[in-house]
């Protein structure tokens, strides 16, 4: 494969200034994350202390294999929602290495409200849950809760995607005989009692790790009943008498050794076998990102810039490269997986989406994993394209793309507004993992457009009513309608919602990919099979 | 990935990785790039570590690196930290003994307050027709025995608890 | 009364070296080994190897009715005690005379008189041989104070009933020499309830001398010099060298003679050593005689060309002696450091372990007389030594160096030996001084076990990469794993 050639020149003036914006973007962003890692306010760090806890970051670092990465899930999760009082959600998930082998984590934060399940919580775990179950990957539950949150129970509990998915999960990856332990190192009360139940393996610390349907308070308003908490659902009483508890550990650290060798005995299942070549790092240094990335969304830039600073020696082996040229399609490694690569240089027109489509059928007849890099405005709208069938070719993508038997990963690197987000592949699309670069933006349309097209909705129904409005008075309805809109389609907007699975710092992409791509190989790839293509 | 090594009685929790190229050890001071290759001597090793070269003899033990190196001998004891946590596992014992099925008390062994070893006898026990010596799970002081000899028992009654232990 | 199969009733490394120049004599072989014992050098090269019983061990070497009895079974008309265990047992002696099996030694009345203590230095000092001077009050309270001007300056008084240096008072001057004895005896009576006392002569930093001497029993006897045994821990000797860099050419003459004339006295028959103290102003005393090969032997050999096992074995077979004093020489220096299974820097404790790795140093004027075998096992049954490596070079600076050299090259792992202790020792400028004495290695305790450089990091490195379940554990993370490293989004 041939390097790209770069024609960046780091020394240009607009390159220095994208540089400079996208760092402070970036300063902010890796602030927001290590306060909501890590800030707390003091009496809950008092109060873990005291119960002789540890926190869930030296949990974690108790489970996994020393100098192995971590990719992280949704760190700034509900970071728009509750006030940003619940950092994270309340729980820290991800794909970490355990014993050498991948497993989905899944671990309260007790730190933030006691480990409570507010709805984005529930949210958070069910997307793990679904990684897990996609890709195949076993579980580890560290468990830490207080239960749901009350207050807002009607978005933790009834629905589908809520509450009882989880262990409806739980109980799919069962049934797939994928394998999940749980380490209960506090309470698991109600519900919460579920996930150690439902797990093939469970641990319980002795002293802090709990398990009853109903804990002390609520058996005495119950039944009368009074009884302890180590009574009533301890290690002791679990792992001697009940057999709801498989291990008893006398501390954290004896826990945690147990839950990794109890994963060093799961069997391994040979990984799918994909094209791979050996590690190189990319030519061009991914830093250069920074400068790339144009600080106005509006500004075009060439996607080839960007893969050369992501895929492996910054080879690319590009496909019709004459044709359709808004859509780069071409070949190239991450961490040493083929991988067939679409990226957006433009709107969408009936060659582009035509040649998407037929990219991606070369991809799943060859069983190449597709990496979509999202920088789309839509499909091009207008009498000459729609007569052309724009539309159905666009249906064709999205057939080939919802289609597609192979891994499919998301980068939203820019902007992504309209079918453009479907037919790259967005959230309803089953991307393994999808990410965001924290300037990006997602919405059904871009941010002035909306505006403008709710304001004129405004302004028309009152000019029916006969009123003539002033500039000022345009304006003045114009502008909280375009700031709000500004704000949903933040790419914090989108990661508080869990419509990604995290921002990511561009330079971290080529990482987060390659930890995606060999986590999805845990699982098979089907024989290539698809719906009817509008011709 | 884990080791404790102890060398002349001082213990250094390290851990080692490899970043595909070579081995690193990671001590509390700092990452230790290093590579080991043998050499046509039994035992013989070239270590290359901290930007100097040593040849060595080297052999390991059940427990123990042996390394000579620069004219000395050099004993490394090598301890698992997950085996050494697994050995909390007593710490954790229970305090009581409970029947793990209906019988009947054939003998006691121990009154309370009696200071008793792990794995003391207490009592003896007849269930379904076989015998069972019921031993103590940890060494303790005795605090209850409550059923005397030819006393029947149900299932998960407690035959024996033991004091607490102090903190 | 010739010799034609030898029984070695010993082990380890003496006995290797006592079954070699038998086998290079022509003689039939025969060896013990107790049971449970781990098979040595010495099993290598006997005919003939007798399996010996006991409760423990050393019981079993010690059973003098068993070894008799098998020296007969197997049809031995020889037996070479070795050192320790029953070589300088009486009894031995003269249950081996009756059952008509010759014992590699002197006389059971010899070994039975320089046994006690006593009566040995009694004979020596009969016939004007140099004893410390010394006074027991018992055997005349009323001239003790007289008696005990008489020992010289400076003199230790000891309450008879001490022990542990309770009491022990140092006089250096006849003027307080009553106020110290009374001083002495009341604190006698308060740590043990007894006032006797006796002085001896106090000899400062003394050094440990001592003199090869072999006899035909008929009153020949010629010495093959001496050897110095200063460098001792726990009154165990670990190094020994000859010559003496302490004695001039007339003071060791005069010591070997010495020696030689004790050796006289007694019609000594076979290899025997005279122990000296030697005092730092020339003086030397008669300490005590040892009459059995040595240790140490093997640095009388190296510098004399002569092996003394081969002289015992002609003594034994009433060859007599081969060698005339004139044509004993003492070429060169020799140094023998003995390599123990035991931790210096924890008091001198006995190690235990498998030995995983093996390589003795060889070379010019290198000699290891060993008792060990790779892939063997080192217990606690029997004494930490392990061998014996004896260097030869043309003068003290050459031996010293060639020792150093070698106990550096001296492979054992798996058990913690003395090797690092001993090229310390070698290393320290007071031994290159020949400035040292029995009370060397206490005063010098901290500076020979101080830790040299720090190399821990490489050491645990070497560890690290050794250990084969921990480089599988890190092996198994999938290499792009292992390439990230601790990276975190």
């Amino acid at each position: 494969m041939r390097r790209i050639e770069s024609l960046i020149d780091t020394n240009a003036a607009d390159y220095k200034a994208n540089y400079a914006a996208m760092s402070e973007r970036l300063k902010e962003f890796h602030a927001r994350q290590q306060a909501a890692r890590f800030e707390r306010p003091q009496r809950d760090i008092d109060r873990l202390a005291r119960q002789n806890k540890l926190g869930v970051r030296e949990r974690l670092k108790l489970l996994l294999d020393p100098g192995t990465p971590f990719l992280e899930f949704s760190t700034l999760a509900a970071c728009r929602e509750y006030d940003g009082t619940v950092p994270g959600a309340a729980v820290v998930t991800g794909i970490g290495i355990v014993q050498g082998r991948e497993v989905a984590i899944h671990a309260n934060d007790a730190s933030v409200k006691g480990g409570a399940w507010y709805p984005h919580t529930v949210k958070k775990v069910v997307r793990l849950l679904d990684v897990a179950l996609e890709n195949r990957l076993p579980v580890v539950h560290i468990c830490d809760s207080a239960g749901g949150f009350l207050p807002l129970q009607h978005g933790v509990f009834p629905d589908r995607y809520l509450g009882g998915r989880v262990f409806r999960n739980q109980v799919k990856l069962s049934q797939a005989n994928i394998p999940q332990i749980a380490v209960v190192g506090g309470h698991c009360t109600a519900g919460g009692a579920y996930v150690p139940t439902l797990s093939d393996y469970n641990i319980i610390i002795e002293g802090t790790g709990a398990i009853f349907l109903g804990g002390p308070p609520l058996v005495k308003a119950a039944t009368g009943e009074e009884v302890g908490v180590q009574e009533l659902g301890g290690a002791v009483m679990h792992t001697s008498v009940s057999g709801t508890g498989d291990y008893r550990a006398a501390t954290e650290q004896h826990a945690f050794s147990l839950a990794r060798e109890i994963v060093s005995q799961w069997k391994r299942t040979p990984k799918t076998i994909i094209e791979t070549a050996a590690f190189e790092e990319p030519y061009y240094d991914p830093k250069e990102l920074y400068g790339i990335i144009p600080k106005d969304r509006k500004t075009q830039f060439d996607m080839r810039e960007v893969l050369a600073r992501i895929v492996d020696g910054s080879r690319f082996h590009e496909y019709q490269p004459d044709y359709g040229t808004t859509m780069v399609c071409g070949f190239a490694h991450i961490w040493g997986y083929k991988v067939g690569i679409l990226a957006n240089n433009g709107v969408l027109f009936n060659d582009s989406s035509l040649k998407a489509a037929h990219f991606m059928q070369l991809c799943n007849q060859n069983r190449t994993p597709l990496v979509f890099f999202q920088n789309i405005t839509g499909y091009m709208v207008g009498r000459e394209y729609e007569e052309r069938g724009i539309a159905k070719d666009g249906a064709k993508m999205l057939m080939a793309q919802g289609g597609s038997v192979v891994p499919k990963f998301t980068v939203i690197a820019n902007a992504s507004y309209g079918a453009g987000n479907y037919g790259m592949c967005g959230r309803a699309w089953d991307a393994r993992t999808l990410f965001m670069w924290p300037q990006a933006e997602i919405g059904v349309m871009g941010a002035d457009q909306a505006a403008n097209t709710m304001a004129d909705v405004k302004i028309r129904q009152l000019q029916r009513e006969g009123k003539e409005l002033t500039e000022e008075e345009i304006a003045a309805i114009r502008e909280p309608v375009l700031e709000k809109y500004k704000r949903d389609v933040e790419a914090y907007t989108s990661t508080s919602e869990l419509w990604d699975d995290g921002i990511l710092d561009p330079a971290d992409t080529r990482n987060a990919l390659g930890m995606s791509i060999s986590a999805s190989l845990n699982a098979p790839i089907e024989e290539p099979h698809y719906g009817i293509f509008r011709l | 990935m884990q080791r404790i090594f102890q060398i002349d009685g001082e213990e250094t929790e390290c851990w080692l990785g490899h970043d595909g190229s070579r081995f690193v050890l990671n001590t509390p001071d700092g990452s230790v790039a290093c590579e080991l290759n043998p050499t046509a001597l039994p035992g013989g090793y070239t270590l290359r570590a901290k930007g100097v070269v040593r040849e060595l003899r080297l052999a390991v033990g059940p427990d123990a690196t042996f390394v000579h190196m620069n004219g000395r001998t050099h004993e490394i004891r090598r301890i698992d930290p997950d085996e050494r946590l697994a050995g909390r596992d007593k710490g954790a014992s229970d305090d009581r003994l409970v029947a793990p099925m209906p019988g009947v008390v054939v003998s006691v062994a121990v009154k309370p307050g009696d200071t008793v070893a792990e794995g003391q006898p207490l009592l003896v026990i007849e269930s379904m027709k076989l015998e069972t010596t019921l031993t103590a799970p940890r060494d303790g002081v005795v605090a209850e025995m409550p059923f005397a000899e030819g006393d029947s028992f149900r299932l998960k009654d407690i035959l024996a608890q033991l004091a607490p232990e102090e903190e | 009364m010739t010799i034609s199969k030898l029984l070695v009733a010993n082990r380890g490394e003496i006995a290797a070296r006592v079954l070699r120049t038998a086998k290079a004599r022509g003689l039939a072989t025969a060896v013990l080994r107790h049971e449970s014992e781990q098979e040595g050098p010495a099993h290598l090269i006997a005919d003939e190897i007798v399996t010996i019983e006991g409760p423990t061990p050393v019981a079993a070497y010690l059973d003098i009715p068993q070894i008799v009895e098998a020296a007969k079974k197997i049809g031995a008309d020889a037996v070479h005690p070795g050192y320790g265990f029953l070589s300088e047992n009486a009894a031995f002696v003269a249950a081996l005379e009756k059952a008509g099996v010759t014992f590699v030694g002197p006389t059971s009345e010899v070994i039975a008189l320089m046994g006690d203590k006593v009566r040995a230095r009694g004979f020596v000092e009969e016939r004007g041989f140099p004893v410390a001077p010394s006074a027991i009050e018992d055997d005349d309270p009323a001239s003790f104070v007289e008696r005990a001007r008489t020992v010289g300056y400076p003199l230790l008084i000891k309450p008879s009933a001490g022990g542990g240096g309770k009491g022990m008072r140092i006089v250096r001057e006849d003027s307080t020499l009553e106020t110290e004895i009374e001083t002495a005896r009341r604190e006698g009576i308060r740590y043990f309830g007894d006032g006797r006392l006796f002085v001896e002569r106090y000899i400062e930093r003394p050094r440990h001398i001592e003199v090869q001497v072999m006899g035909d029993g008929q009153g020949n006897v010629v010495h093959f010099w001496e050897r110095e045994c200063s460098i001792q821990r726990r009154f165990q000797k670990i190094i020994e060298e000859t010559p003496s860099p302490a004695l001039t050419p007339e003071q060791r003459d005069e010591i070997c003679e010495t020696a030689a004339g004790i050796a006289r006295a007694v019609k000594y028959r076979g290899a025997g050593t005279v122990e000296f103290i030697y005092a730092q102003d020339g003086a030397f005393y008669f300490l005590e005689m040892n009459t059995r090969l040595q240790v140490e032997h093997p640095v009388t050999e190296l510098v004399t060309g002569f092996d003394l096992v081969a002289e015992q074995l002609r003594i034994a077979a009433g060859e007599g002696l081969s060698a005339t004093q004139a044509n004993i020489p003492q070429t060169g220096h020799s140094i023998e450091l003995r390599i123990c299974a035991e931790d210096a820097t924890a008091d001198f404790r006995p190690s235990i372990g498998d030995i995983l790795l093996l390589d003795e140093p060889s070379g010019p004027g290198v000699r290891v007389d060993s008792g060990i075998l790779d892939g063997g096992k080192v217990t606690t049954d029997f004494d930490p030594m392990l061998s014996k490596l004896i260097v030869h070079g043309r003068d003290r600076v050459e031996a010293i160096a060639r020792a150093r050299q070698a106990v550096q090259n001296y492979v054992v792992l798996g058990v913690t030996t003395n090797t690092g202790y001993l090229d310390a020792i070698l290393a320290h400028p007071d031994f290159a001084a020949g400035n040292v004495s029995t009370g060397f290695l206490a005063e010098q305790s901290e500076t020979l076990t101080a830790p040299a450089e720090d190399i821990s990091e490489l050491l645990m490195a070497a560890a690290a990469l050794s250990d084969e379940r921990l480089v599988g554990d890190v092996m198994q993370i999938p290499e792009m794993y292992r390439k990230m490293g601790g990276w975190r989004n």
